[in-house]
């Protein structure tokens, strides 16, 4: 309903005004929250991003030392920017892996078998533990002399396991599997959810029109999972541009010749360690621009194969 | 086309959430000072000594502070372990009483510091008096963040300090810790990063100790080395070694020694690639692991660190800062006899080492520079504060005092009764601070750039091929040296613009 009619104003009760006051104040609460802590900071970053800014003397220090789009055309030729993308990119690998992963997990346990809880808590105890517990944990796992992983491997072969964190390969697939196992989690209870909502008609149907097995599984569970797929892509992609703290605990100065360092990593030394803040601040407006693109793409491209029930 | 404007509303606000998801992330994440850097390194096992030793309030009653600071209101900000917290809060007790002031102290951890140092500095709002390290002094000053000290502190308690470390607080406006131009900091400790030895070891194995007054040269370390590395448990893995030392703590023993730096005169260019001394020292330090298989291998050492092997028993001879020395002698954490030597010598014959320091700077803000300057004076240089910290009323010592007439007498005379657990000969360390024809030590290069992001460089570009033999040092430097060149590059474009 329109509040104008004509040039004449409709006139709203006393409640009805005191209701819009009410309405305008919680929308206040997240819309000052967005602007302070959210659009504030992203253009601030910005304008960083256009300086030499060392963190000296507050926001005056910033505006003297601008330089215009400098930093930006210093990363195109900055040899551990481009590596540290790729790096973080080929970290990306995890994310199909752990999707299929937990489609099958869940698949595995949206049957009625018992201690099915049991199973459903331990594998998302790794999701609701610290990052940083778990990357010291995995490390150890991968540890040379004394991990998990080569002592299984020397008590089945006889033969020393490699050094997963001392090599330039291995320490990425040792990164990936470990972020595959801590995502794993997430992905399974999205996907148990999503499996429980597909009404059991559809497969009754189909089984009465002689679909088997896989026929099902590809034309009604997959379709109909899509949209959780669809967000499980999206956030871990989002989350796969951050990764961080993996490296920062489980890598000595980012892995042997930087080949464990992330995007975020690198951005973390620039402005934490060599204090160029305005580098830093270029790298993660780049890093943003990036994601916006993928995420952009994403939601243009779901039309193609997200499905809904309706 | 709603759809699609709707799909990039929606990316939009994914991209922002995950804007804001990095600020967080940050945030709570540590980072070392580059001050702290080789304390960094064993500063793990020094907090949980730490932990152990009580401070006696007592001990502190009879400091007396003059003046009157009755309207003054300072703010302290620096990283402490427990027990260094609470000697400097009984003496800020003692000052407040004493002058009238009020003082706010705040302690963070020596990992966040950097992080909290920098909001500081981004919010404008300086705290009163600060930690800064000599590596930071010039960038600090530049920034016009540190007030000079020298019309504010007695000229007799600069004298009393040790030579080098005042000489590493001074700068002129164009190079730090030439001993030129003014104060800027009174130190909080002075270290040196000495060489130690383990006696058991060495009697196990019927080898000589090693004489502090004669160095080996490095044909002899390598010769003692080999001695020392053996298979003690008769499986046919060696698991005793000779030495077993972080390359980015203990190269610089190695390539100072040898005559080698990394930059030239005015700290401007990179000068590794093709430098005789330079590669010498570093393919020696390289031989140590994959000719001479004196060290374990880096393989070993990503499993489990030198440190670690040496609480354990298994190393012959490794690093040893002052600060490690309360560790050291206590029986539960190294259950060894263990004495200091020399690092060996390579061709200038004298052996060398790095110091370390870190300060306390008041603030060029600051409303009360002399209250705030008598309270760093009290913290440096109280007597009953350096008994606590160098362990003669607590029997862990974890600093070297920091007054030098105290340090060379009764902290001395305390070591040789036994009231301060120590290793044997001392002298070493103090051989180091002081300098003598065979002995010195000495303040590495980072100290003089504005940050250390070209030897970070050096770091992240994959030495440990060197140390497994697959590259020569050679290749290495020819290889590192751009990327060196390039970082250093950008730390004297920062000093220019900071400087104008």
């Amino acid at each position: 309903m329109s509040r104008v009619d004509g040039k004449k104003k409709i006139k709203l009760s006393a409640m009805a005004k005191r209701e819009e006051r009410w309405a305008l104040l919680f929308v206040a609460a997240p819309a000052i929250g967005f602007l302070l802590f959210m659009a504030w900071p992203i253009i601030f970053a910005f304008l960083t991003s256009l300086t030499t800014w060392n963190g000296a003397k507050g926001f005056e220090g910033m505006i003297n030392r601008f330089c215009g789009f400098d930093n930006y055309i210093k990363l195109f030729s900055d040899a551990k920017f481009w590596k540290t993308l790729l790096t973080t990119i080929i970290y990306l690998i995890g994310i199909p892996c752990g999707m299929i992963l937990g489609l099958l997990f869940a698949m595995g346990m949206n049957r009625k078998i018992p201690g099915v809880r049991v199973l459903r808590t331990m594998y998302y105890v790794p999701v609701i533990s610290s990052l940083v517990a778990v990357s010291i944990l995995w490390a150890w796992v991968y540890n040379y002399d004394y991990g998990l992983l080569n002592v299984i491997i020397k008590a089945l072969t006889g033969m020393h396991g490699p050094n997963w964190l001392g090599d330039e390969i291995l320490i990425k697939v040792s990164m990936i599997i470990f972020m595959v196992w801590k995502g794993l989690g997430t992905s399974i209870i999205l996907y148990l959810a999503g499996l429980q909502n597909i009404p059991r008609t559809y497969y009754e149907a189909a089984m009465v029109d002689g679909a088997n097995g896989w026929q099902q599984f590809k034309n009604i569970t997959l379709p109909l999972l899509s949209p959780v797929t669809f967000y499980i892509l999206i956030t871990s992609l989002i989350g796969g541009f951050q990764v961080f703290v993996e490296v920062q605990v489980m890598t000595t100065n980012g892995g042997i010749g930087y080949s464990a360092a992330t995007i975020v990593y690198y951005l973390y030394e620039k402005a934490f360690e060599s204090f160029q803040l305005g580098y830093a601040s270029a790298i993660a407006i780049i890093l943003a621009v990036i994601i916006f693109i993928i995420t952009l793409i994403n939601f243009v491209m779901q039309d193609k194969w997200v499905k809904t029930i309706d | 086309m709603k759809k699609k404007l709707l799909s990039a509303l929606l990316a939009t606000v994914m991209t922002i959430s995950l804007l804001s998801g990095c600020g967080s992330s940050e945030g709570t994440t540590e980072v070392s000072t580059e001050s702290e850097t080789a304390e960094a390194a064993t500063e793990e096992k020094t907090e949980s000594v730490g932990a152990q030793i009580e401070v006696k309030e007592e001990s502190l009653t009879d400091v007396s502070v003059e003046g009157d600071y009755s309207d003054s209101d300072l703010t302290v900000f620096i990283f402490a372990q427990d027990h260094e917290k609470a000697v400097y809060q009984s003496l800020i007790d003692k000052f407040m009483k004493d002058t009238g002031a009020n003082v706010t102290f705040e302690v963070t951890t020596s990992d966040e510091y950097a992080q909290k140092i920098l909001a500081y500095k981004a919010a404008d709002d300086m705290p009163d008096i600060f930690y800064v390290g000599p590596e930071a002094v010039a960038s600090n000053v530049d920034d016009g963040y540190l007030l000079p000290l020298d019309d504010y502190v007695d000229a007799e308690v600069i004298n009393n300090l040790w030579g080098s470390v005042g000489n590493a607080y001074r700068y002129d406006g164009k190079t730090a810790g030439t001993g030129e131009g003014s104060l800027y900091c009174l130190p909080k400790d002075f270290s040196t990063f000495a060489f130690a030895y383990n006696k058991d070891i060495f009697d196990e194995a019927g080898v000589a100790y090693p004489d502090p007054e004669n160095p080996y040269t490095w044909d002899e370390f390598v010769e003692v080395c080999k001695q020392l590395t053996k298979d003690t448990d008769g499986d046919g893995e060696v698991d005793q070694w000779g030495t077993a030392n972080a390359l980015q703590w203990a190269l610089d023993a190695f390539i100072y020694t040898n005559g080698g730096h990394f930059l030239n005169d005015d700290y401007t260019e990179v000068v590794i690639d093709g430098q005789q001394e330079f590669i010498d020292a570093f393919q020696f330090f390289a031989d140590l692991t994959c000719k001479y298989g004196v060290t374990p291998t880096v393989e070993q050492d990503t499993a489990l660190g030198g440190y670690q092997r040496w609480l354990d028993g298994q190393i012959g001879f490794y690093a040893c800062g002052t600060w490690d020395v309360g560790a050291f002698m206590d029986k539960n954490t190294f259950p060894y006899e263990w004495g200091l030597c020399a690092w060996p010598v390579g061709k200038t014959g004298v052996s060398m080492t790095r110091n370390g320091s870190v300060g306390f700077a008041v603030s060029a803000d600051t409303e009360y520079p002399d209250a705030a300057a008598a309270l760093i004076t009290l913290f440096s240089t109280d007597l009953e504060g350096q008994r606590v910290l160098s362990g003669e009323t607590t029997g862990a010592s974890l600093q070297i005092p920091n007054i030098m007439d105290y340090a060379k007498g009764d902290f001395k005379d305390r070591i040789a009764d036994g009231t301060i657990p120590y290793g044997d000969n001392v002298d070493v360390i103090f051989n180091y601070i002081e300098g003598t024809d065979k002995y010195q030590g000495i303040f590495v290069e980072t100290t003089y750039t504005y940050n250390a992001d070209w030897w970070n460089a050096f770091l992240s570009g994959g030495y440990e091929y060197v140390l497994n033999g697959e590259m020569t040092a050679a290749e290495y430097c020819s290889q590192v040296q751009p990327a060196m060149q390039e970082a250093l590059d950008t730390a004297n474009e920062m000093k220019a613009a900071a400087a104008n």
